[in-house]
């Protein structure tokens, strides 16, 4: 038995993965999970672009740290947060669905993680502008 | 007579697609493939299928303003303004217009031993059910989650409906791998259900979909797939932590 078949070509359109026009509650967490997974690999390159100062001397180093400071780095800062917490917590809900656990109350269980989510940000965003 | 403006993709293989116009007039109480066929008799070389009109075959399936649905069934009133969108199925080569060829679907099924049977009228152990068995006082089935699948018109909604197929040939789909699950439920036979656990394990399996759910809100039969395929993956993970304890496979 095989699960592929032999069909002729149909079009592939990747970008109806992020497509929610007209689309319910799964297909936003899905969307979202793609997007901030796309956007967590991308961090992950500029983090170690900005590692690299640290073979650039002291001076280089300290004059990342600078900028690190500044509002608007803080205000990215925000942004991974929020593609790490809604990722993380929706990439749960999907694995526990995966157990069979939740599969029913999806929905509601993608509201209750994301209004966690919210809640975690809102201490996250406090305490990276005050500490 | 509601007035409607409609846009029909238009398209054949070799032809870029584009949407012609179309105001129609059809009853109060139309339904969209009344819409389709007004508009068809405005322009007879607009490709549409139709059959039965009444949700039981599934071949009209498309999409009216994005959303995937089976026009026979669904009212006018249902939509939300006089100005229509309708395209094909996504996720299937297109013969012509709203056409689609839905093929693959069927060969998936057959290639994987899964040809959809419509055999509810019996239980696991052979008995035939009796209508009373059937409904309960809310009109729903009593043995619900067994005759589910049974209600599948193939109309293949869930392949369109399915973000994964949009990127990739190479996924079951949602109805096959239904299909699968029933079959697995239904079997008493422990090779049996261990080869369709070992089916549902492969490249292209279970572990392709994303959970998007798509496929069961999709669906016009309020069949639930999704919940099949997160059945599958329970299934196997519950076999995968056994066999890492040297129990089953």
């Amino acid at each position: 038995m095989s699960l592929h078949s032999t069909n002729r070509a149909r079009p592939r359109k990747p970008w109806q993965w992020i497509d929610i026009r007209g689309r319910r509650t799964g297909m936003w967490a899905f969307a979202l999970n793609r997007l901030t997974g796309i956007g967590l690999v991308v961090y992950l390159y500029l983090h170690f672009v900005m590692l690299s100062q640290l073979f650039m001397g002291r001076a280089a180093w300290d004059g990342f740290v600078e900028l690190a400071h500044s509002p608007l780095v803080l205000a990215f800062d925000v942004v991974l947060f929020a593609g790490l917490i809604i990722h993380g917590l929706n990439g749960f809900r999907v694995a526990l669905n995966g157990f069979g656990i939740g599969v029913r109350q999806q929905k509601t269980f993608f509201y209750g993680l994301m209004a966690v989510g919210a809640l975690l940000l809102a201490i996250s965003t406090y305490l990276i502008f005050t500490l | 007579m509601p007035k409607l403006h409609v846009r029909v993709l238009r398209q054949r293989p070799d032809t870029q697609a584009r949407y012609d116009h179309f105001d129609v007039e059809v009853p109060d109480d139309a339904n969209v493939i009344d819409v389709i066929e007004a508009c068809w008799r405005q322009d007879q070389n607009l490709m549409y299928r139709h059959a039965c009109h009444h949700a039981s075959c599934g071949t009209c399936a498309v999409r009216v303003d994005g959303k995937e649905v089976l026009p026979c069934i669904v009212p006018l009133t249902a939509c939300k303004s006089t100005d229509l969108v309708i395209e094909p199925l996504r996720n299937f080569p297109v013969v012509g217009d709203l056409v689609v060829d839905v093929s693959a679907f069927f060969q998936r099924q057959a290639a994987a031993g899964m040809v959809i049977t419509r055999d509810a009228e019996e239980t696991i152990d052979g008995h035939p059910f009796q209508p009373s068995e059937l409904l309960q006082s809310d009109g729903k089935l009593e043995r619900r989650h067994y005759n589910r699948f049974e209600n599948c018109v193939e109309c293949g909604i869930c392949l369109s409906a399915c973000p994964t197929l949009s990127a990739t040939d190479g996924f079951f789909g949602p109805a096959g791998l239904a299909a699968v699950h029933r079959a697995w439920e239904k079997s008493t036979n422990a090779t049996e259900r261990a080869a369709l656990l070992d089916l549902a394990d492969r490249d292209g399996g279970v572990w392709q979909c994303h959970g998007a759910y798509e496929c069961s809100e999709a669906c016009p039969q309020e069949f639930d797939p999704a919940e099949a395929i997160m059945d599958l993956r329970r299934a196997l993970i519950q076999r995968k932590v056994a066999a890492l304890f040297g129990g089953g496979r």
